[in-house]
Formats: structure tokens, C-alpha cells, sequence
């Protein structure tokens, strides 16, 4: 029995050293309408990813975009991304394979699960690099494409040119081994 | 033995502990935003405010009494009364601003505060703001027999509180305790009071009709006079930065002492069609 506690507190620790947290991420959407290009910004990303149990966990606070302008944060956030009712968006899924990671390469990756946001959830795939730093630390760097009619989100025609539908999405992290 | 179960448990916790992240919120204490479209509702000026350093300019219109009909085409061949106002947020709390009416020549220097706002998690259930401001009438008297007013006869003074709440996405309302100060309200100003001070007490209501319209109100009752109480009934529009205001309106004034001051017609014939164009332009914020 004692040997049962300490095998399970052991896999405990593995998985913690196989643990990787921020809470600092940034994402960026780039939305490119014909008369009008402008991204937003948030520094306040929080992910994780457990490399043993192969799982990815992603959000971002949607009320800490800032497009730079504060009327147009708060038209987005009232009657676009409604982050009264819906205030994450989120990614909870698993690498695909599970790469290999040595200090100083970029491996190039590819993540499955589910994305939600506007209180609707889909299954995308995401792609892009990760690779491990000298202090042991997880480079994330990742992009995906989101379509505003996917997430019930509609674009008045009244700023068809002014918002696009479709909205690119870039997130770098830097995620640190959980101690 | 129950000890060995419990160590077991608590060395497997971790793993349903740290399965997914908590999701939290970075201000847990987020503000309702967007209560009234715009700086302005009507006439009344809102607890909307302003981000740092951006500029709200509104143009607004009232024209003559609809009960000229078509012959003055209800009231737009009758001249209007045109208020250019501007004003700028020095942070996230405090504006400044100085407006020009074109109904006895009044420019109005005022401010906005905001005190707090109303939140998310219903920690604070309503919005309250400051307003206060000056205003000199600039018009030329020197036809008159009697000497012209003086720069301190020509003063008025204006002070309000705001105190606005959404009740639920579609429905916000404001309370406006308001009062307005003439130094002298002689019969020559463009105003049917008598008195020097005016008190009185502005509701503002939004019904949220579409995503980016709202059917309009405004009741501003007066408590120590017995002029017309105003009213007002209109339609917001929301398009981008801008936000088109069209009502209809017992008064022509448009600043805050001449609307306490300037007396009503009745409601219906005596309407007035106006009309607020708002804009906000953002100057001076990074672009990343």
C-alpha cells in the first residue's frame, strides 16, 4: 500500500516536470476589411500544456483586447463578442503527433480539439512551432483562421467594409515548466 | 489503513486538480459598458464616458414647432437652433468640454466626472456622474434703449448628477437631479423663466430595439417653476464611430440652463424635430 502512495505521488511529480503554464501569453486577430485594417492585442493569455497526458489548454479574457481605439474595444465587446455572457475564448485540445522536442530546434506542430468562443464550439486544428529554450521553457508560436458566421457573430452590412469575417488569429507564449 | 486512503487520494488530486486551467477573469469587477450610445441622449448628457484622450464632437439641431406643417415644412424653414459641442477626456474619469449654442449666442464651458461605474458582477448596481459648467451669452444688445447686460448679467451656471443603470441589455435608464443658475434671466434672453435658479429632475431611458438602434425618451420635469416640463422621444442609430440621434422635442435648447430655463411647447403640435450627430475620434492612442 505505502508503495501504491508513493508510485502515485511519484507520477504526480512526472507529470508536474512534464507541466508547462503562462499566464502571459499574447494573442493578436488581424481583421483585414477593404476599407479598413486593424488587429487587437491581448498580453493575458493563459495556457497549458501537459507533454505526459497530452493536453493543451488554452483562454484569454476577451475583455482585455485592445484594438487601440476604446470605442471600438467597447462596440466589440457589446455587440460582437457579447463578453458579458461569454468572456473566454478557449482551445482544449491535444498535440498531434506529440513532437520530440530538443533544446533550440523548432519543431513544427499541429493541435486538435475544441475552440469556443461567443458561446459556440467547433473542432479546428491549429498549426505551428514549438521548441523547448535554454532555460527549459516552451516557445509557442500558433495561428488559425476564424470565420465570425462560424460563431454566430454577424457583420452588419452597414461595416461589411470596415470588419472582416474573416479574422486571423496569432498567439506566442512562453510557457514555463511548472514547479 | 483510512490514513493510506486518504494519502492515495491526495497524491492522485493533482491530476484532476491540473487537468484544465480555472478560467478567471482578469477584472473580476468589469464595468457595464455602452448604457446610453452615446455621451449624449437627447439633450441630456449621459454617464457614457469617454476613454482617455479621445474627443467627442456633437453636432446638434432643433428646428421650429411642427404646427407650421408643410407650409414650413413642420418647422425646418423656421431656423434652427445648432449647438457645436467638444469634448475631451483628460483620463478614463474626467472630461472637458466648451460648447456653442446659436440660441442667444451661449458658449458653455463644462466637465464631466465619473465617479464610479456600474459593474458586471452587480457589485456596484449603477453608473454615477458628475457635470457642472458655465456659460456666457454672447449676443450683441446694443439696440436695446436701457445699457446692454453686463458680462455678469450675461453669466449662467449649470450642475447635475447621473446616476444610470442597465437594467438588462435591451433597457437602461437615468436619473438627473438638475439645477441651472441665471445671474440675471432678463425678458430680453431667449428664456420664459423669470427666476435666477431652476431645479429639476431629467429621467433618460434607452429601449434597445436592434443591435445597433434604440427607441429614445427624455422627461425633464421641473420642480420650482411652472413652465412646461420638457419632453422628448427619439431614435438612436448606431454606425461605426458615429451615432445619429433623431427626435422629437418640446424644446429648442440644447445647453443644460437654456433646456431648464428656455420653457416648452406642448406635446404633439408643439413638437420640434431634432437632431444629434455624434461622433468620437480617438487621438493620440497607440496603434500596435
Amino acid at each position: 500500500m505505502k508503495r501504491l502512495v508513493l508510485f502515485f505521488f511519484f507520477i504526480t511529480n512526472v507529470s508536474a516536470a512534464q507541466t508547462y503554464l503562462t499566464e502571459s501569453g499574447n494573442v493578436n486577430f488581424l481583421s483585414k476589411a477593404p476599407l479598413n485594417e486593424f488587429n487587437g492585442v491581448s498580453d493575458k493569455l493563459n495556457g497549458l500544456i501537459d507533454l505526459s497526458q497530452n493536453l493543451l489548454d488554452f483562454y484569454v479574457d476577451l475583455n482585455t483586447l485592445d484594438t487601440g481605439i476604446g470605442l471600438r474595444d467597447k462596440h466589440m465587446r457589446d455587440n460582437y463578442l457579447e463578453t458579458e455572457k461569454y468572456p473566454f475564448a478557449e482551445f482544449t485540445g491535444k498535440l498531434s503527433p506529440i513532437p520530440t522536442l530538443n533544446s533550440g530546434t523548432k519543431s513544427p506542430v499541429s493541435a486538435i480539439g475544441k475552440f469556443k468562443i461567443h458561446g459556440v464550439e467547433r473542432q479546428i486544428e491549429v498549426k505551428g512551432t514549438l521548441s523547448k529554450n535554454a532555460r527549459g521553457e516552451l516557445e509557442l508560436v500558433a495561428g488559425f483562421d476564424i470565420l465570425l458566421s462560424d460563431y454566430k457573430i454577424p457583420v452588419p452590412k452597414l461595416v461589411f467594409y470596415e470588419l472582416a469575417e474573416k479574422q486571423e488569429v496569432t498567439i506566442k507564449a512562453t510557457l514555463k515548466p511548472k514547479k | 489503513m483510512n490514513r493510506m486512503l486518504l494519502l492515495t487520494v491526495l497524491g492522485m488530486l493533482p491530476f484532476s486538480l491540473f487537468a484544465q486551467l480555472e478560467r478567471s477573469l482578469v477584472n473580476a469587477n468589469q464595468p457595464v459598458e455602452l448604457i446610453f450610445h452615446a455621451p449624449r441622449h437627447i439633450n441630456l448628457l449621459t454617464v457614457e464616458p469617454l476613454s482617455k484622450k479621445s474627443m467627442h464632437f456633437a453636432i446638434m439641431h432643433t428646428f421650429g414647432p411642427l404646427d407650421g406643417g408643410i407650409e414650413n415644412l413642420f418647422g425646418l424653414d423656421n431656423g434652427a437652433n445648432i449647438q457645436f459641442s467638444f469634448e475631451f477626456a483628460l483620463s478614463n474619469k474626467l472630461s472637458v468640454a466648451a460648447s456653442r449654442s446659436s440660441r442667444d449666442k451661449v458658449y458653455n464651458v463644462f466637465g464631466r466626472y465619473h465617479i464610479f461605474q456600474q459593474t458586471q458582477n452587480g457589485k456596484i448596481p449603477f453608473s454615477l456622474s458628475l457635470a457642472g459648467g458655465a456659460g456666457a451669452n454672447s449676443s450683441n444688445y446694443d439696440f436695446l434703449p436701457e445699457p446692454a447686460p453686463t458680462f455678469t448679467e450675461r453669466m449662467s451656471y449649470f450642475g447635475q448628477v447621473m446616476l444610470a443603470r442597465k437594467f438588462s441589455p435591451k433597457i437602461s435608464f437615468q436619473l438627473t437631479p438638475m439645477m441651472a443658475y441665471f445671474t440675471d434671466s432678463r425678458a430680453i434672453y431667449q428664456i420664459e423663466g423669470t427666476e435666477n435658479l431652476y431645479v429639476a429632475l431629467g429621467f433618460s431611458g434607452k429601449l434597445k430595439v436592434t443591435d445597433r438602434s434604440s427607441l429614445s425618451l427624455q422627461y425633464i420635469p421641473n420642480l420650482n417653476t411652472d413652465l412646461r416640463n420638457n419632453f422628448g422621444i427619439g431614435w438612436d442609430v448606431e454606425a461605426g464611430g458615429h451615432v445619429f440621434q433623431m427626435y422629437f422635442v418640446t424644446s429648442q435648447a440644447l445647453n443644460e440652463q437654456y433646456l431648464l430655463a428656455g420653457g416648452n411647447g406642448t406635446i404633439g403640435d408643439e413638437f420640434r424635430l431634432g437632431f444629434n450627430v455624434n461622433r468620437i475620434f480617438a487621438t493620440g492612442q497607440k496603434r500596435k
